[in-house]
């Protein structure tokens, strides 16, 4: 399989030509175009081999993304025994990423940030904490574990932030980041800051690996947004 | 303290780097990305009460800004503006004036820097949020954000341009606000109100209206069914 | 007159040059900025088609019903033009033969030599959802047209299967079909494309990076809510 991502960083597209028999996996609604001999299957996201009560979970979990402002519950497989091309984009404006997972490398990835996987690669929802919930952040994240490529997307810029010690995100400008380092989710300041900075919750991360952070935020321009609004 | 605009123009994004303890930025609410861990956050209504009152009615910004002060040395932070664009840095020197549309404004540097919300009058008034301008008047650094690229025009004598557009002005120049194209130009022309400037000095210009944004965005707006 | 695109691709903002005299129409709205010696007229209907032109245009074409028509008074000015969104502007000359198909809201902006008309794509178009109605650009001159992100020029030579909101154009030779994502009636709802265009023939396709409705889709529903 070979890859280009043209447009970046403002509108980055996913273009992959597959070789015969090779697969794609993709984020339901994020084709733009594909040649005619590939075939397109579409499929629940419940990972790989699972079991009836996994996919009953995969539901309730993609329910609950749903109602948090997190994706769909289908992912599209594209495939052909000529191969041939797709091109993929995410539904914002912003960023693509491959990244490289392999048995030493899994990749914990914001839900809303995840556009196609190829290989053995499988995401797995994971919260990110009862404070994350509370704090309406909607922080869902996705485990990414496997051998193969997987193409992250962000709204805006990405920035690879090698951490060494201890570093501070707010929790809307996570695209993804290393299994190897840990997190938690607090608020920024004291009691005043929590509540008026506008700031919501932040992410710590502690130990040694790769944030990729982005330099747009949804809440923000929401927020930008709401008072140009008509009634 | 050392400061940087990356991925500029499509997403602008300032990164600071605070070197020595005590040093600082205010930003505006919600404008924080990333930052170092020993960096203290204050809180505060930016020129009291009354001053953080009279800008939310004018000029739609939030009451509260933060405060970022390091308590380390070479301790980095992450900003950015809420939308698409580019953003821009400028230095006042003592009793330089700027005028910034007030939803322009992402951070500044300095405490005698001064930002006074101005009444645009009631024309402006009508001519749509996001018109109101902040009277910058240095000593200071200013950190301004546009939606879009940011067009400068050399003004020398008139130029008129949509309210939506407007990022700020140098001091050369005073403006009005203008039925567009004649009465019918108000009401269908799907401009409104645009503004009229006159005199020397550079007007700079937004390619894109935050009010075209929302208008595109309505139809898909949740519908609120208790209506 | 002739147009000059600066800040490509991301924020696009087209220039239109103007000599004494020359005039150019717009979308309505689309005026960013203009010298002082620009006069401007508010018309319904594209100028020249009439009432019944201006309705069909704004009713199926989704365009705006009126248009505002930049003349350059007494001496050269200039006319700043932004579309709605992000995203990249281009110029597409029409030579007086071939014609150009553009999706509603990607056109910006023409002379008056450039005539514009509502294309009616048939029973097929009531299905998708997104506006299947082209706006039938002829004539000769440069037409303006926005995208919503990057703009990809693809010479087609065969077939090709496009997601229909990321359409921008395309030139008389092109031919298409509507049709179902995938094999299914509802493996094509669950995939999300819903329905896409089987293009074929011999011609220039334009598409953009972004699908605008997906992203109304998902903005919009994390705005809060309006009345009714």
């Amino acid at each position: 399989m070979q890859h280009q991502i043209e447009h970046g960083p403002a509108f980055a597209w996913l273009k992959v030509q597959l070789a015969p028999g090779e697969r794609i996996q993709a984020e339901a609604g994020a084709m733009v175009r594909r040649t005619s001999q590939l075939t397109m299957d579409t499929r629940l996201n419940a990972g790989r081999g699972a079991g009836f009560f996994v996919k009953i979970w995969a539901i309730f979990v993609a329910f609950a993304r749903k109602l948090l402002g997190g994706e769909t519950l289908f992912v599209n497989e594209f495939h052909g025994p000529q191969g041939g091309e797709v091109v993929l984009a995410p539904s914002l404006s912003g960023q693509i990423s491959h990244q490289l997972l392999s048995s030493g490398r899994r990749l914990f990835v914001q839900s809303g940030s995840y556009l196609a996987s190829t290989g053995t690669v499988d995401t797995r929802v994971r919260w990110g904490g009862l404070r994350a919930m509370f704090g309406g952040e909607g922080l869902i994240l996705l485990e990414c574990s496997g051998d193969g490529d997987l193409f992250v997307n962000s709204y805006g810029g990405i920035v690879a932030m090698p951490i060494d010690g201890r570093f501070v995100v707010d929790t809307g400008h996570i695209v993804a980041f290393d299994g190897t380092l840990d997190f938690r989710v607090k608020s920024v300041g004291g009691v005043k800051s929590f509540l008026f900075s506008g700031e919501g919750l932040v992410c710590e991360f502690s130990g040694q690996g790769t944030v990729y952070i982005q330099s747009r935020n949804m809440k923000a321009l929401v927020g930008w947004l709401t008072p140009l609004l008509r009634g | 303290m050392q400061y940087g605009i990356l991925d500029a123009p499509d997403f602008a994004m300032l990164k600071v780097r605070l070197e020595q303890p005590g040093e600082k930025i205010t930003a505006e609410s919600g404008a924080l990305v990333a930052m170092g861990p020993s960096i203290e956050v204050q809180t505060s209504m930016r020129g009291g009460l009354l001053a953080a009152a009279k800008r939310k009615m004018l000029g739609g910004e939030s009451i509260f800004q933060n405060t970022y002060i390091a308590q380390a040395p070479d301790q980095d932070l992450f900003l950015s503006a809420p939308a698409e664009g580019d953003m821009r840095v400028l230095e006042l020197g003592p009793g330089q004036e700027f005028f910034l549309q007030s939803g322009a404004y992402v951070a500044h540097i300095g405490d005698s820097l001064q930002l006074d919300t101005q009444w645009g009058g009631v024309k402006s008034f009508f001519s749509g949020v996001g018109f109101f301008m902040l009277r910058v008047v240095g000593p200071g650094t200013l950190f301004y954000a546009a939606y879009g690229a940011i067009h400068e025009v050399q003004v020398n004598g008139q130029y008129t341009c949509d309210t939506g557009h407007i990022v700020g002005f140098g001091p050369g120049l005073t403006y009005g606000i203008r039925k567009f194209g004649g009465f019918k130009g108000l009401f269908f022309s799907g401009e409104g109100l645009v503004c009229g400037f006159e005199g020397t000095g550079s007007l700079l210009l937004q390619t894109r209206n935050p009010a075209s944004l929302a208008s595109f965005l309505q139809p898909f707006r949740p519908v609120n069914s208790r209506d | 007159m002739y147009y000059e695109i600066l800040y490509k691709p991301t924020h696009s903002l087209a220039i239109a040059h103007l000599a004494a005299g020359e005039s150019v129409r717009a979308e309505a709205s689309a005026m960013v900025g203009m010298t002082h010696n620009i006069g401007v007229q508010t018309q319904g209907a594209a100028g020249s088609g009439g009432l019944f032109k201006g309705l069909k245009r704004a009713f199926l074409g989704g365009e705006s019903f009126f248009t505002n028509l930049f003349t350059a008074q007494g001496a050269a000015g200039q006319v700043s033009l932004a579309p709605q969104l992000c995203g990249d502007m281009i110029v597409h000359q029409l030579d007086g033969h071939h014609q150009l198909f553009i999706q509603g809201s990607s056109y910006v902006s023409a002379p008056d030599t450039v005539q514009l008309d509502t294309q009616f794509q048939g029973f097929k178009g009531f299905f998708t959802g997104e506006s299947l109605f082209f706006l039938a650009a002829s004539g000769q001159g440069p037409v303006l047209l926005n995208a919503f992100g990057a703009i990809e020029a693809l010479d087609v030579n065969g077939e090709l299967i496009i997601d229909t909101g990321h359409l921008v154009a395309f030139t008389s030779g092109i031919h298409y079909e509507v049709s179902k994502a995938a094999e299914g009636w509802i493996s094509s709802y669950l995939s999300g494309e819903g329905l896409v265009l089987r293009v074929y023939g011999q011609g220039r396709v334009y598409l953009q990076t972004r699908n605008p409705s997906e992203y109304g889709r998902s903005v919009g529903s994390k705005l809060p809510p309006r009345g009714n």
